[in-house]
């Protein structure tokens, strides 16, 4: 095809090919710790790149994979186009044929090469969905069978502008903190009792949204303990940017250990405390509390109050004004 | 039965008291003050050379398609201009407002906003940028290209096209009072379910954003009508559609999407409108509402919204890409095919922007799927415009140099919407700034094509061209600042920055965000050339001066008539022989054949009722948003009663007879865009009405 042919012929090209390449290829040894530099150097803030446990892992392979698979496409596109882009001005005299304005196999390619990249990738679409599956990750499958613990189960509510995690089987609950154990399953179930949230560990949990009357569910199990930050995605009015939470993951001794010390806290948590609490505010530096003998149905009577038509009204002067 | 609300509420004023001006705060005086000064830059000329009559006759009741897209043009130039301000300030909001540490000014306790503040900038730059800067452009540029291109002389219902403006302007102008006279949403551009519901939204800036939106939106539904008739009816003789110029395909197709899409918005608005004007549930988490329902029609309409904008881009890339590579568009029917392909599939996408709000996997699989179909269509152009340059004869004129960008920016707006398509991404980045810098890339990508068609077709409809060496800088220091920007952010998004923060707890950010504040000082730095080259251009107009076809190599229609293009566009109506017809008619040594008879034409008269029904609707929306019942009932009922008028007056229009266009066409100049109206008619300024 012409295309290829005048490639072939192209200066340019023969440059790349003879002299470039070749010399990049003999520097690589020494500049392979570049990349790596980036990755690791630049350490943990780039928090995606470091996932941590099984399905946030799954997530970062599936974007590895799915960027790779269409860089093949837009890789070769961004060459010919600045390529033609450079090749073809005026001034450099490049062979000009103003006839070249169809060609069968170069429209069937066109067409053809993007299908079969959609078909691989929605393949993959395909399978990893079922495996990070927020609301029952296939990842986390088979586990918890014979011997194992049981998956821990923690309920999260939203109220303008704090995180409640009431742990329904221990019969505690904390404010803007979440502490769960190594190794375990952890389930949580998610709702709002005011506006929309959405749950958000970068490295460890999968983003959903956290809704009035409506309960979404999040999964995850982390194998290793550390600290992470939580936080809401998902706009919910002035306290917004201050409704993070801290996460802690820890060994199941320690985990063992702080559930005792929280069953000892003076505070409770039941749906009168609750109304309290859920009052607007903004928990600026995000300072924790523990309650014991949590309500462990806490969770569905809010969802069923909030069904029932419960707001908590923000003032005028909090939500808006200048 | 009415909500209670918080607050007083008057019958005269509503809920108007002077306590809702906000005369304390500093950064709204300074707003002021720049809006009085711009004002009064713009109003002093106006009436030292006594131009108020001519602008009020020739261009307020304009019905010339022409006029009405330059006026949509400039509206959205203008709403450009604040939107871009917004954003600087948004930006300059989150660099010094990182880290528990950051300090606070003007009472803010970390920046220089306060959320409550900074939360109204971010939600009025997206509602400007895409429905009021971005869209009007790009209906503007239909307005005037789509007729010439097509060989007509006005669109085919020439008082309803300045009804869709005048309701545009209105909509903007209810987004410009909000920023002066209480406030505006803080739920971003989409309006976030259930923070617009009354409890969590108590005062008027919801309802600005709504009936801004909703009286815009159905401008919009007007426009779109007009435009598909026009285009269906008012073809010149020989314009099959095997000869249909690309752009005006892609402005069908836009303009298909446009009227199923916006009556969607419209109905989402209205519900959400009685949730809190009359106390209804339809979104609310209580009392049988249903939240999700909200996100669905939003998306439904903003989902094509975006392709709404994005397709017209893409015909102004085609047209600009052959013109300066001399050789005719690759692969036309392709094309046009690959172009329905994009607005039928955009039907059945909307899902992808709240994958995260639960539904089951084979749901996020097939609308995964379904997205990623899209690329198809458009990998298909991008390969079509690389074919078109390969074996040209390229010449980088301003408006080429944007469309080689555009292409580059549509290749990682493309690679980052096929990762974000993908739920198991999706899950990790969603609500990030990684999403924002997607669709910057697409939104700034069809910046850059405006920015190519302005300049493209600016000598068409004023007879001189734009400033080239002024034009190149705006163009670099632009290109610069999108760059550093956008990398900035990709990396923040990977780093798990969140959109809409307006303190942000991680100070490890920062060095990042100072980059993005370096990419603004070059935003600012080409929108200064951007204003420079306006100026030199309009001093150097005299030098400037260009022919039909100011670039000596376009190929369609439009280009066939005089620059700057007469009120009647054609002489007489062209007979279209070839797909590219200035092209076959060059090559055929047509091109400057005068034609040997003239024949009446018949033109429509100008109008005062659309400007009046454009400010009506402007009473109707404030009157609504402050609930001061009189002016909003007042203002429907009249609206009501204009169009009934309107509809029983009849318009006979008036007729240019042989002589007269022959003796206009002898002149040296053609009467332009900024002549006076054609002296022949003194009775034509009788039936204003
Ligand atoms: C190949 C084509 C495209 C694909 C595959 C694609 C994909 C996506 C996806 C999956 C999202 C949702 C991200 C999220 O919120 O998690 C998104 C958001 C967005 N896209 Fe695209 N997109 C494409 C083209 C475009 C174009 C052409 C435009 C604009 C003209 C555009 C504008 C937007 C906007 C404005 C949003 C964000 C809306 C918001 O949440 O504020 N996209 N895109
Ligand atoms: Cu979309």
């Amino acid at each position: 095809m012409t295309v290829w042919n005048s490639l072939e012929r192209s200066k340019t090209l023969r440059l790349l090919r003879n002299k470039v390449v070749p010399a990049v290829l003999r520097k690589l040894p020494r500049a392979a710790w570049l990349p790596l530099l980036a990755l690791s150097g630049c350490g943990n803030d780039f928090r995606l790149f470091h996932p941590v446990g099984q399905v946030a892992k799954a997530e970062w392979y599936s974007t590895l994979f799915v960027t790779g698979i269409i860089l093949l496409i837009i890789i070769p596109t961004t060459v010919a186009t600045v390529l033609f882009a450079w090749r073809y001005r005026k001034s450099r005299n490049a062979s000009f044929d103003p006839t070249f304005t169809y060609s069968l196999p170069l429209e069937l390619a066109m067409w053809g090469v993007p299908l079969i990249i959609v078909v691989i990738l929605a393949i993959s679409t395909y399978s990893s969905v079922f495996a990070v599956n927020p609301s029952d990750p296939g990842l986390l499958h088979g586990h918890g069978a014979a011997g194992a613990e049981p998956a821990l189960q923690v309920d999260v509510i939203t109220t303008d502008w704090q995180w409640l995690f009431i742990y329904p089987q221990l019969k505690i609950a904390t404010i803007d903190t979440l502490v769960v154990p190594q190794g375990r399953t952890v389930r949580f179930a998610l709702t709002s009792a005011t506006v929309t949230n959405d749950f958000y560990i970068p490295q460890v949990a999968p983003m959903i949204d956290v809704m009035p009357g409506m309960r979404t569910q999040d999964a995850f199990r982390v194998n290793r303990t550390g600290d992470y930050e939580g936080f809401s995605a998902d706009f919910s009015g002035a306290g917004f940017s201050w409704m993070q939470f801290s996460t802690r993951i820890v060994s199941p001794a320690t985990f063992k250990s702080w559930v005792h010390e929280t069953q000892a806290s003076p505070q409770h948590m039941n749906y009168a405390e609750f109304l309290k609490i859920a009052q607007p505010k903004i928990n600026k530096s995000a300072t924790p509390a523990y309650f014991s003998d949590a309500d462990p149905d806490l969770f569905n009577k809010v969802i069923t109050a909030v069904e029932r038509g419960l707001v908590f009204p923000v003032a005028m002067a909090m939500g808006n004004g200048k | 039965m009415l909500v209670h609300l918080q607050g007083p509420w008057s019958p005269w004023f509503g809920r108007l008291t002077l306590g809702d001006i906000p005369y304390t705060n500093p950064v709204i005086i300074f707003a002021f003050l720049f809006t009085v000064v711009a004002g009064i830059a713009l109003a002093v000329p106006v009436l030292y050379y006594r131009k108020l009559g001519y602008i009020f006759r020739e261009w307020l009741c304009s019905v010339d398609h022409k006029k009405i897209g330059v006026m949509y043009i400039i509206l959205g130039l203008v709403m450009m201009f604040r939107g871009f301000i917004d954003g600087m300030m948004i930006r300059t909001q989150q660099v010094t407002a990182d880290g528990p540490h950051s300090p606070g000014f003007l009472s803010a306790q970390h920046g220089y906003l306060p959320p409550a503040h900074f939360d109204q900038i971010y939600s009025s730059h997206g509602t400007l940028m895409i429905i009021f800067a971005v869209g009007p452009i790009l209906t503007g540029l239909g307005n005037i290209i789509v007729p010439l291109q097509i060989g007509a002389r006005d669109m085919a219902f020439p008082r309803m096209n300045a009804i869709s403006l005048w309701l545009s302007v209105s909509g903007a102008m209810l987004i410009m009072a909000s920023l002066f006279i209480g406030d505006f949403s803080t739920a971003g551009w989409v309006g976030l379910i259930p923070l617009t519901e009354l409890p969590y939204s108590p005062s008027v800036g919801v309802d600005y954003w709504m009936w801004a939106l909703q009286i815009s939106s159905i401008g919009t539904t007007l426009n779109a009508i007009n435009i598909i008739t026009t285009i269906i009816a008012m073809r010149a003789p020989g314009m099959r559609w095997d000869r249909l110029p690309i752009f005006t395909w892609t402005t069908l197709s836009t303009n298909i999407i446009g009227l199923t899409a916006f009556p969607i918005l419209g109905v989402a608005l209205a519900l959400l409108g009685a949730d809190r004007y009359l106390g209804t549930h339809f979104f609310t988490g209580g009392q049988g509402g249903n939240l999700m329902l909200y996100t669905d029609l939003f998306w439904i309409w903003g989902h094509p919204e975006v392709y709404f904008l994005v397709l017209p881009a893409f015909g102004i890339i085609s047209e600009i890409i052959p013109t300066f590579s001399e050789k005719p568009l690759f692969g036309y029917t392709t094309m046009v095919a690959a172009t329905f392909a994009i607005a039928g599939v955009a039907w059945a996408v909307w899902l992808h922007h709240f994958f995260t709000m639960g539904a089951g996997p084979w749901v996020n699989t097939f609308f995964s799927v379904a997205t990623m179909l899209v690329g198809i269509p458009t990998g298909v152009k991008v390969f079509n415009w690389i074919l078109t340059m390969y074996r040209g004869r390229i010449t980088y004129t301003t408006p080429m140099l944007w469309s080689v960008s555009a292409i580059l920016m549509l290749l990682i707006g493309g690679l980052t919407g096929i990762m974000l398509a993908n739920p198991a991404i999706n899950y990790t980045v969603h609500n990030s700034v990684f999403v924002i810098a997607h669709f910057h890339c697409m939104v700034l990508l069809i910046a850059f094509a405006i920015f190519a068609a302005i300049i493209y077709w600016f000598p068409k409809v004023f007879g001189f061209r734009l400033d080239e060496h002024s034009s190149k800088r705006f163009f670099i220091f632009f290109v610069l600042g999108t760059v550093t920007v956008f990398t900035a952010m990709f990396a923040l998004g990977f780093m798990g920055e969140t959109r809409r923060l307006d303190y942000l707890y991680d100070p490890q950010w920062l060095p990042l965000l100072i980059v993005e504040e370096i990419g603004i000082v070059f935003y600012c730095i080409s929108v200064g050339y951007f204003f420079r080259m306006l100026y030199v251009s309009i001093r150097d107009r005299g030098r400037n001066q260009c022919g039909a076809d100011p670039w000596g190599t376009a190929r369609t229609l439009e280009f066939l008539t005089h620059s700057p293009v007469p009120f009647y566009n054609f002489a007489v109506t062209p007979h279209v022989n070839a797909l590219d017809e200035l092209a076959w008619r060059r090559a055929n040594g047509h091109a400057d054949t005068p034609p040997d008879h003239y024949e009446p034409v018949h033109m429509p008269n100008s109008s005062m009722i659309p400007v009046i029904i454009g400010v009506l609707s402007f009473g109707f929306g404030f009157g609504m948003v402050w609930r001061i019942w009189w002016m909003a009932g007042f203002s429907l009922l009249a609206i009501i009663a204009l169009i009934i008028l309107g509809s029983f007056m009849p318009d006979p229009g008036y007729t240019i007879s042989p002589e007269e266009m022959r003796e206009m066409e002898a002149q040296h100049r053609a009467p332009g865009i900024m002549a006076d109206s054609h002296p022949p008619h003194p009775a034509a300024e009788e039936r204003l009405v």
